[in-house]
């Protein structure tokens, strides 16, 4: 089920508060686990299982790891950690990575790994980090072990952020899913936080999709370096756009049920580094990744080799989280190389130059970047890098170009401005009368548009599924 | 944000939520959307089957496989209150935004919409290509070929600056060269006449005057004198009509379209299309070369022949002429009454209905000449032609 669909806003999330809310507080997160799992099972109801055992498995970890804790056995604790990691790494494995290294074997003649053919449960890269994190965490003693099992249950299937994150660690929401309150306000900026989720992805990111799609699906002869240029900016906000108006929606959606989740992302596009850029986009799988792992490798206390090598691993992991294929690897090993030359010098040189230079650097490195992530096809790839930089099949412009300029440029300068803080700068600035009278009109307006939309795509794939 | 409006902005959201729900309760299922011209997703339901689990899990029932969900998904969205304004809603908006386009049409000069046409599948497009070619070399009788060029074509030069459009001509020209059918060129006629209102503006049809240059173009091969225009009478019937490309653009602010005829319909003129009942019997149902009773519903292209058949007998009463077997399109229905002064019996097969073989049905009922009569779309795109190399 995705956030952005006439049957999700008009029918769940109605049902949704209306159950939530005639329920009485200690049976909310029984009636949320519930909803929860319909959610999950909408479309692949026997995956549902995998929730179950995912509960079952890291449920009765954490008790063990705290047990072990209490009783001063270090040893058996860390093995207890190790193996709850071992089944959530285990899990993503085979449903995400078996037939992508099958494939890859059987392309260099192993054949011993027969391809499954079995499709991604969705969202499995999202909970299977939460709930790899839940155990880590009673382990440091950074949260306190869950003996409820509903409580439990509802921690891992938690609906706003199942399926595209934001990846919450247990000790940020553990003590929110025990006690939370429910205040009208919250709700109300929940509601505020949901309907700008729901703009930037039914109105933004569907809106300049096709103009990448038109760019990436053109025969290489016909691509101008300018048609190159533009389909990249395109894929660019229509990505950021897709993503964050997703995780607006999640944290609008917490909000309205009681919950607070940190933000995702931070207006990436004005970073001036790309180590800056990394602390704004995608802020949870960051500080995850930097958490459970970078820490752990020995994070800034390791030098010179040891502290590369790291950086590399780190980064291939984060690569290859993004979806099984080469071309998300190469896309992390890119900025794993990226980041540790602005660590080891690149970062003090840029220091030193003007801000416009610091922009148009990250945005560069940037657009490159998206460029690997989104042309999946290697073949693709190279005369694709090739347009960008002058070598095109069809010149450096065309009247072609021009038509896709013309349709899509209202659309691009809203964009543009969407993805700058200058709307909320101003928002922020205005008088407290005027904002109260522009909210609700905003809102409504938002509304109809985002239905208009809506009931006009029967069907509307949500872009991270596959990750 | 203090408390009180808190609570108005919590109100005005479940308020529309509950607004839209209540709507949505009222409003009874439509079956059909007049406007889209398509049966509208009704509310799917679970029987026990649909709980079956088999592996692979394809193989299970509804429930399992996830296309229950997807069916009511559709429903939610076809059944909306209010839908046909919610997507000219939609439309509205991509236009202020300076789009050209939506749902795969053109906006272009003259009020006029234009069904976007992209490079066809070359292996579909060999395979049909090749279809006729076994079925002209099968067939007992002449076999001609003709594309039809449509607006993306023809009327090119309306299209916004720039669009992308895949030229027709090079399918045209593939076709004429590979198959190893007599091919007519229809390209040459129609683009003569590109000026004149030879196809329609919100529909993907051609005119009955486009019709009429494409039965100039054909005389030569068919082997008949056209019937000068200016002995027919224009006639026209409806001056409201709003066709396919206006339903699949879900615009609302062009003109309407008039259909015109030219041919008078005489009672010497019989049409006839034969079917299968429900129980499977054979029945013949009368039809006419104009049914004016289209006229009255969204569909009015319909009017000629009474739309869809799979097979359909016109006798003109001129017993001294040659029998033709058009395999066709929709494009050939407003194509027939020119036909009729030149021919005893136009048998009409339709392949996406009609699969028994085409070259036994020439041995059948003793034709004399065989035309295949696509619109360069649907001859790209049909998977039917299989069954005239049959």
């Amino acid at each position: 089920m995705v956030f952005s669909s006439v049957f999700f806003v008009f029918e769940y999330l109605a049902v949704v508060l209306l159950a939530y809310y005639i329920t009485p507080l200690k049976w909310r997160n029984l009636v949320l686990l519930i909803l929860n799992l319909i959610f999950y099972g909408w479309g692949e109801p026997v995956y549902i299982l995998i929730m179950f055992l995912s509960i079952a498995i890291d449920y009765t970890h954490g008790l063990l790891v705290d047990r072990y804790k209490k009783r001063g056995e270090d040893g058996k604790a860390r093995r207890t950690v190790a193996f709850s990691v071992i089944f959530n790494l285990a899990l993503l494995f085979f449903f995400k990575y078996w037939d992508f290294i099958a494939g890859s074997l059987a392309a260099v003649g192993l054949t011993f790994m027969p391809k499954l053919g079995l499709s991604l449960p969705i969202g499995i890269s999202f909970y299977t980090f939460q709930t790899m994190s839940y155990t880590i965490d009673v382990y440091r003693g950074d949260a306190k072990a869950q003996r409820n099992i509903i409580n439990f249950g509802t921690f891992v299937t938690l609906f706003p952020q199942l399926i595209a994150g934001p990846i919450i660690k247990y000790k940020d929401l553990g003590d929110q899913i025990d006690h939370r309150d429910h205040t009208a306000v919250r709700f109300a900026s929940g509601v505020e936080v949901f309907m700008v989720g729901l703009a930037k992805k039914v109105l933004l990111a569907n809106g300049l999709g096709p103009l990448w799609e038109a760019f990436r699906d053109m025969p290489v002869e016909q691509l101008t370096t300018a048609g190159a240029w533009l389909g990249i900016v395109a894929y660019s906000l229509h990505l950021y756009f897709d993503f964050s108006g997703y995780s607006d929606m999640a944290v609008g959606l917490g909000r309205m049920l009681g919950f607070e989740f940190l933000r995702n992302f931070n207006y990436p596009y004005i970073s001036r580094s790309l180590t800056e850029f990394w602390r704004r986009w995608h802020i949870s799988l960051g500080s995850w990744f930097r958490e459970y792992l970078y820490i752990p490798l020995g994070g800034n206390r390791v030098k010179g080799l040891r502290f590369f090598f790291n950086l590399m691993v780190v980064w291939a992991a984060t690569g290859i989280w993004h979806g099984a294929s080469w071309n998300f690897l190469l896309w992390g090993l890119y900025y794993g190389l990226l980041l540790a030359a602005e660590k080891f010098f690149l970062g003090r040189w840029l220091e030193k130059r003007p801000v416009w230079f610091q922009h148009v650097y990250a945005l560069f490195f940037i657009l490159i970047g998206w460029v690997l992530f989104a042309v999946e096809d290697f073949s693709h790839l190279g005369p694709y890098l090739a347009a960008l930089f002058g070598r095109a099949g069809g010149g450096v412009w065309n009247e072609n170009f021009l038509y896709y300029l013309r349709s899509y440029f209202l659309i691009l300068i809203i964009g543009w401005v969407a993805a700058l803080p200058l709307a909320k700068n101003v928002w922020n600035g205005l008088r407290e009368r005027t904002k109260q009278i522009l909210l609700p009109l905003l809102l409504a307006a938002g509304f109809l548009l985002c239905t208009c939309y809506l009931v006009d795509a029967t069907y509307n794939p949500f872009l991270y599924f596959r990750f | 944000m203090n408390k009180n409006y808190a609570r108005f902005i919590c109100g005005l959201f479940c308020g529309c939520l509950g607004l839209s729900a209540v709507a949505n309760a009222m409003t009874p299922d439509k079956t059909f959307s007049e406007i889209e011209n398509r049966n509208l997703a009704q509310r799917p339901t679970l029987t026990a089957d649909d709980f079956k689990l088999d592996w692979p899990m394809e193989c299970s029932g509804d429930f399992f496989t996830g296309k229950f969900m997807s069916d009511y998904e559709t429903y939610v969205t076809d059944q909306f209150a209010g839908r046909d304004l919610w997507v000219a809603g939609k439309a509205y908006a991509e236009r202020i935004l300076g789009k050209q386009e939506n749902n795969g049409v053109y906006f272009c000069d003259g009020s006029t919409l234009i069904t976007r046409f992209d490079a066809p599948n070359e292996e579909r497009l060999n395979k049909n290509i090749g279809y006729v070619s076994q079925f002209a070399e099968k067939a007992s009788v002449p076999v001609y070929f003709g594309l039809i060029p449509t607006q993306a074509t023809v009327w090119a030069d309306k299209l916004p600056n720039g669009a992308p459009n895949y030229d027709q001509k090079q399918i045209i020209d593939q076709a004429a060269q590979a198959t190893s059918a007599q091919f007519v060129d229809l390209y040459t006629p129609l683009m003569a006449h590109r000026d004149e209102e030879i196809f329609y503006r919100t529909d993907h049809h051609w005119t009955s005057l486009g019709a009429y240059y494409g039965y100039e173009g054909l005389a030569g091969a068919l082997g008949y004198s056209p019937v000068p225009l200016a002995d027919y009478e224009k006639t026209t019937v409806s001056t409201e009509f709003y066709g396919t490309v206006f339903s699949s653009s879900g615009v609302r602010w062009v003109e309407p379209d008039q259909i015109d005829t030219y041919v008078p319909e005489t009672p010497e003129i019989t049409v006839t299309s034969y079917t299968y009942d429900a129980k499977g019997n054979p029945v013949e149902e009368p039809r006419q070369l104009y049914d004016e009773s289209y006229l009255e519903k969204k569909d009015k292209y319909s009017m000629f022949l009474g739309g869809q058949q799979s097979l359909g007998v016109v006798r003109t009463g001129n017993t001294d002429k040659p029998r033709l077997l058009l395999i066709r399109d929709s494009y050939s229905d407003s194509l027939v009454p020119f036909l009729t002064p030149h021919f005893s019996e136009i048998h009409l097969i339709d392949l996406r209905y009609y699969k028994m073989s085409a070259a036994q049905y020439i041995e059948d009922n003793g034709i004399d000449m065989a035309l295949v009569l696509y619109s360069v779309p649907n001859f790209v795109s049909d998977s039917n032609l299989v069954w005239i190399g049959r």
